[in-house]
């Protein structure tokens, strides 16, 4: 009969697609390597200073000769990264729910928020610094309007799409407006929710670099642009290195919580 | 029960019995100024199962939306035991089934089942909830899968559960719109199959909107035949066809000449137009 469950393909498809990824890295992986030896190799053979152009050696010299000061720099950018992220999600969803359960709210609201995101926010940069000092106040207020618009047009996008037919199922019963936002489109949403959040969680990383360069007496942005005034270029490379490590860091935490809130998501139970 | 008094020959009043549970008088709907439903008068008996089949376009899942009132009819009324259909739908007395069986996805099955019921009850516990989900599971052949999430779920397993989420609140009438419409043609004999044993078991009036030729000769008592531009009612046919019928129907003589004689009925209500 056609009325079987198709459960049992889950678990080989689990461990194939696991394969597949990693099959899928190793190309990737490759070219990394090669590229790193070339770039040495032509570092050396051309001579190239290490002011305009360190070779990957340098680089790494740079990262263990100065490895306590740029610890300490992470520590400082991913705690703004950390911080910054989590209220732009809180804001990114409040503002969406408002939209969606107000409707005269949300027509106010909603081109507002499209037309702010037309406004380059890496201008605003020296506006904050002004506004609330060197601290972390200014870097929190960057990647908050860096990065809570994906979210908030994620999660709304989300919540619109609810089908009809459900919505009218719910209406035939008697469900208020509260109760389908919050049994319907908001779990309904949380799939694109995710979407939006790996996408604020990259922007956040850049709302806290361009934060420290407007304005900072620490953090991995501070140690690029301090260095470079230095011409200290392997140890501008060095804590670039680090700024991407976090970066990715983020992006797959965000990912993993991906698959914890939602395992239920199309993309995981399509093949 | 309603009785009504109309005046015969002499002015001699005669009461007439209704005991119809669905009753739709003169309805028509315009949508976007095209008239979709023309002057529709539909009545539906307690107990019973009736079909309604056209072509494409000729409303006929518009008229269940009628009944179900999820669409106003610009003219005409609709009662369901005597009462407008959207309070109908809140007393509870309204399942709907469509073709897409719109489970949330992050729900199990028996929450699925119970989903409609939860909202329309507030006073009914979690537990309560969960016991009438997996008795209504186990109504539709489903009872050892309740704890499965619907991307478990094959399509005609995941319609089930549709129909075990409508059957949760005990409506009167259950409004199906081409429920089995997305399944292949071995599902879809079985479930509706299974939808006349729920039917015989449950005693729910049921409408049922199909474009299936032997779905609609299969398993209602009373098929109505809509004709496009407008939509309106063309011809109206009793299956005699004694129950419980199963699949060995489809081999009756009088099932093939249903069969033959529905299509004659389908071929002219495809010429738009007022040939009624």
């Amino acid at each position: 009969m056609s009325d079987q469950p198709i459960t049992d393909l889950s678990e080989p498809r689990l461990a194939s697609s696991w394969s597949a990824a990693t099959g899928s890295w190793l190309p990737a992986v490759i070219l990394l390597l090669v590229t790193i030896v070339l770039w040495e190799a032509a570092v050396r053979i051309f001579a190239i200073s290490a002011f305009i152009i360190p070779a990957p050696s340098e680089i790494a010299k740079s990262l263990v000769a100065q490895w306590g000061t740029l610890m300490q720099a992470t520590l400082v950018t991913a705690g703004e990264i950390l911080f910054g992220f989590l209220v732009s999600v809180v804001v990114g969803i409040a503002i969406a729910l408002v939209i969606v359960r107000f409707d005269w709210l949300g027509r106010a609201l909603y081109p507002l928020v499209v037309l702010f995101q037309n406004v380059p926010k890496v201008a605003l940069a020296p506006i904050f610094i002004l506004w609330f000092g060197y601290g972390l106040a200014p870097k929190i207020g960057l990647i908050l309007v860096i990065a809570f618009f994906p979210v908030t047009l994620s999660m709304l996008a989300g919540m619109q799409s609810v089908d009809r037919s459900l919505l009218a199922l719910m209406n035939s019963v008697g469900a208020s407006p509260t109760q389908i936002l919050f049994r319907i489109r908001v779990p309904h949403s949380l799939p694109n929710l995710m979407a939006g959040t790996k996408i604020a969680a990259t922007l956040s990383v850049i709302g806290a670099i361009v934060g420290e360069f407007a304005g900072a007496s620490d953090g991995l942005g501070y140690v690029i642009q301090f260095a470079s005034t230095q011409l200290d270029t392997a140890l501008v490379f060095a804590a670039l290195l680090l700024v991407s490590v976090l970066g990715i860091t983020f992006y797959y935490a965000a990912e993993i919580l991906e698959r914890i809130v939602v395992p239920w998501a199309p993309k995981f139970s399509q093949s | 029960m309603r009785i009504e008094t109309i005046r015969a020959a002499g002015d001699r009043p005669v009461h007439i019995r209704h005991d119809d549970l669905i009753s739709a008088k003169g309805v028509s709907v315009v949508i976007a100024r095209q008239l979709i439903l023309s002057d529709i008068d539909l009545s539906v008996p307690k107990g019973s199962f009736v079909s309604l089949i056209g072509p494409s376009g000729c409303g006929k899942s518009t008229l269940l939306k009628v009944l179900a009132g999820l669409v106003q009819p610009t003219q005409g009324s609709v009662s369901i035991a005597g009462l407008a259909p959207v309070e109908a739908a809140r007393k509870r007395m309204i399942g709907l089934v469509f073709q897409d069986a719109n489970l949330l996805p992050w729900k199990n099955a028996v929450d699925n089942a119970s989903l409609l019921l939860g909202i329309a009850d507030k006073s009914l516990s979690r537990s309560d909830l969960r016991a009438r989900g997996q008795e209504m599971l186990e109504l539709v052949g489903l009872g050892d899968s309740a704890h499965k999430r619907p991307n478990e779920l094959s399509g005609g397993m995941r319609q089930r559960v549709a129909i075990a989420r409508a059957l949760a609140l005990d409506p009167a009438v259950l409004l199906m719109d081409e429920p089995f419409g997305a399944l292949d043609a071995i599902t879809r004999d079985s479930m509706g199959q299974s939808l006349l044993e729920i039917w015989l078991r449950t005693g729910k009036t049921i409408v049922l909107v199909t474009h299936s030729i032997d779905e609609a000769i299969h398993l209602s008592r009373h098929v109505h035949v809509l004709g496009i531009k407008p939509g309106r009612i063309t011809e109206s046919l009793d299956i005699a066809l004694p129950y419980p019928r199963d699949l060995s129907v489809t081999e009756d003589p009088e099932f093939v000449r249903l069969v033959v004689q529905l299509r004659t009925m389908l071929r002219s209500s495809h010429q738009p137009g007022g040939a009624s």
